[in-house]
């Protein structure tokens, strides 16, 4: 797969660049580029846990400025990218980043079937919220559901630089939408230190991600129903002095999703299963299989024309067969307790519109175990002592 | 885990048959809902909702003779156009937004243009190629074209 997708991809990639521009004509100037962004600064804390911060101090840290830009070439043919300034703390890595940057070619586009092409860094269409979670203004917390939306994992899976296809289709039973994709993200090491353990200095590269997903929205229903498939493969390569071997990671996810909206209120759940495996890594020739579970179900009721309130029970087991995590400590020799193997999350936030362009939103969750608190594969016991943590946050949105 | 997979998709699936023929209600009858309306150019008789629907979200952008689509909206917050959502498109405003936001922080599409009033919404729509737009039921359409939507 890693060979079949490093030979294709920059074949594909440049053999639709060469169709987008070949497609492209002029058009009207005042057409052509369009400008938007947002900016969203915050505050937050989180006592007994390093999900901002390791004190449990209140923070600063959730800043979040965006600028995207589309640039239309032709009516088929577009740029689009978004540069991205983040700070979250222990969340994410600090600074700049560009979330998307890609070339779109729509191919179809004949009243009942849309088919778009997408190369460059493109977005994760394939989850709920996976397009727009790097834009405060459309999350409906703060802070996702960490167990479909694990924040260490942010930059790897809001987008990836590849291929990917987006079909629309009206038919009699209703709108069918299937997407493709197929890319990589690189990751810093930075970033893989907060994924994988604070400890590493190796080098951590994605081989491949690899995901399909359809979304079914029945005519004449307020339903919304979504399957989506991933599979992706990691390794690391270890440096001199290293305290841990080379190794491979393959994750595949499957997941199924749900929204159903009335006028006042929504309902939307996500539900999955996750196959983890670790070749190497902790030893040379080792190999560990774990599949985990995840679920979280989210309400909104419109309060008014300016305010929404939100609640959400988030759900995630790290090993199906150890739902309780009894097994950590038996494994680690008595250095990671039992409540790393789950996390439940309850939240509870409110949002109001001061102006159109204008939001302040805050939310507290209650939280019981610590499978969600990066990092993933070698914990922070240091400073997650508790099983129980308590976070609050705060934030004024603008967009434009 | 299993019971709370099972409660959310027993609570869809209620949901779902409880939905079917239930989509967002029609504020007025048919006869009063609001018009579409289209460039006396467009070479297009009738829509289907489904047709309609797509062009509103934005994923229909070019009318079939090649000719880009320019979709206007009232403000979001009016009745004309809360009427249009739920009895042409079969959504809630609400959800129209949260997709052109989508849209527009994605890269994949850009918004509708707003226009202030019905006045406005029928003077673009006369005067700007391949747009499309909706009148209250009673309001003149004087040079612009009311095409059909079917269900």
């Amino acid at each position: 797969m890693q060979k079949l997708f490093k030979s294709s991809h920059n074949a594909a990639g440049t053999l639709l660049v060469a169709l987008g521009l070949w497609q492209a004509t002029p058009v009207i100037a005042s057409e052509t580029w369009h400008w938007h962004g947002f900016v969203a600064q915050g505050l937050m804390r989180s006592a007994d846990s390093n999900f901002v911060n390791n004190d449990g101090a209140i923070s600063a840290e959730l800043t979040e400025f965006g600028l995207n830009s589309t640039w239309k070439l032709s009516n088929t043919v577009r740029l689009a990218g978004q540069l991205m300034y983040l700070d979250g703390g222990n969340r994410f890595q600090q600074g700049g980043r560009i979330d998307y940057l890609f070339i779109n070619w729509t191919a179809i586009n004949d009243m009942d079937w849309q088919l778009d092409l997408y190369a460059g860094r493109y977005k994760n269409n394939h989850w709920l919220y996976s397009a727009t979670r790097d834009v405060a203004i459309t999350r409906p917390l703060i802070v996702l559901p960490q167990s479909v939306y694990f924040d260490a994992f942010r930059d790897i899976a809001v987008g990836s630089d590849g291929l990917a296809v987006t079909s629309t289709h009206n038919l009699n039973f209703g709108e069918l939408e299937l997407n493709w994709s197929l890319g990589a993200t690189p990751i810093p090491k930075e970033q893989s230190q907060r994924v994988i353990s604070t400890f590493i200095n190796g080098k951590t590269e994605q081989d491949f991600v690899h995901q399909f997903s359809v979304f079914l929205r029945p005519a004449q229903s307020k339903s919304q129903w979504g399957l989506s498939l991933l599979d992706s493969d990691f390794n690391y390569r270890r440096v001199a002095n290293d305290i841990f071997a080379d190794g491979d990671f393959t994750v595949q996810r499957v997941m199924a999703n749900w929204r159903y909206s009335e006028q006042d209120w929504e309902l939307s759940s996500e539900v999955f299963q996750e196959r983890v495996s670790v070749y190497g890594f902790y030893a040379p020739g080792t190999e560990r299989t774990q599949f985990g579970w995840g679920a979280y179900l989210l309400g909104s009721y419109n309060l008014s024309a300016k305010s929404t309130l939100y609640l959400s029970h988030d759900h995630f087991f790290a090993n199906k067969d150890d739902k309780k995590g009894y097994l950590l400590p038996q494994q680690s020799g008595g250095l990671i307790p039992a409540y790393f193997g789950y996390q439940r999350d309850t939240a509870l936030g409110l949002s109001h519109n001061i102006q159109p362009n204008l939001r302040l939103k805050m939310e507290y969750h209650w939280n019981t175990g610590t499978g969600r608190l990066g990092p993933n594969v070698v914990p922070d016991t240091v400073v997650n002592r508790s099983r129980h943590h308590e976070l609050w946050a705060v934030q004024l949105m603008y967009w434009f | 885990m299993i019971k709370f997979a099972f409660g959310i998709f027993l609570l869809s699936f209620s949901a779902l048959l409880l939905a079917d023929n239930a989509a967002p209600t029609p504020v007025e009858s048919a006869a009063a809902q609001p018009l579409v309306v289209v460039h006396p150019t467009v070479a297009v008789p009738s829509l289907t909702a489904a047709q309609l629907r797509s062009i509103y979200l934005k994923r229909q952008v070019i009318w079939p003779d090649g000719l880009p689509i320019q979709v206007f909206v009232l403000p979001l917050q009016s009745a004309v156009h809360k009427e249009f959502s739920q009895t042409r498109l079969k959504l809630f405003p609400y959800q129209l937004e949260r997709n052109w936001q989508k849209l527009t922080f994605s890269g994949i599409g850009t918004p509708p243009t707003e226009v202030s009033s019905a006045t406005d919404m029928l003077r673009l729509i006369q005067t700007t190629p391949g747009a499309i737009g909706y009148l209250p039921f009673d309001h003149e359409t004087t040079d612009a074209k009311v095409i059909q939507i079917k269900p």
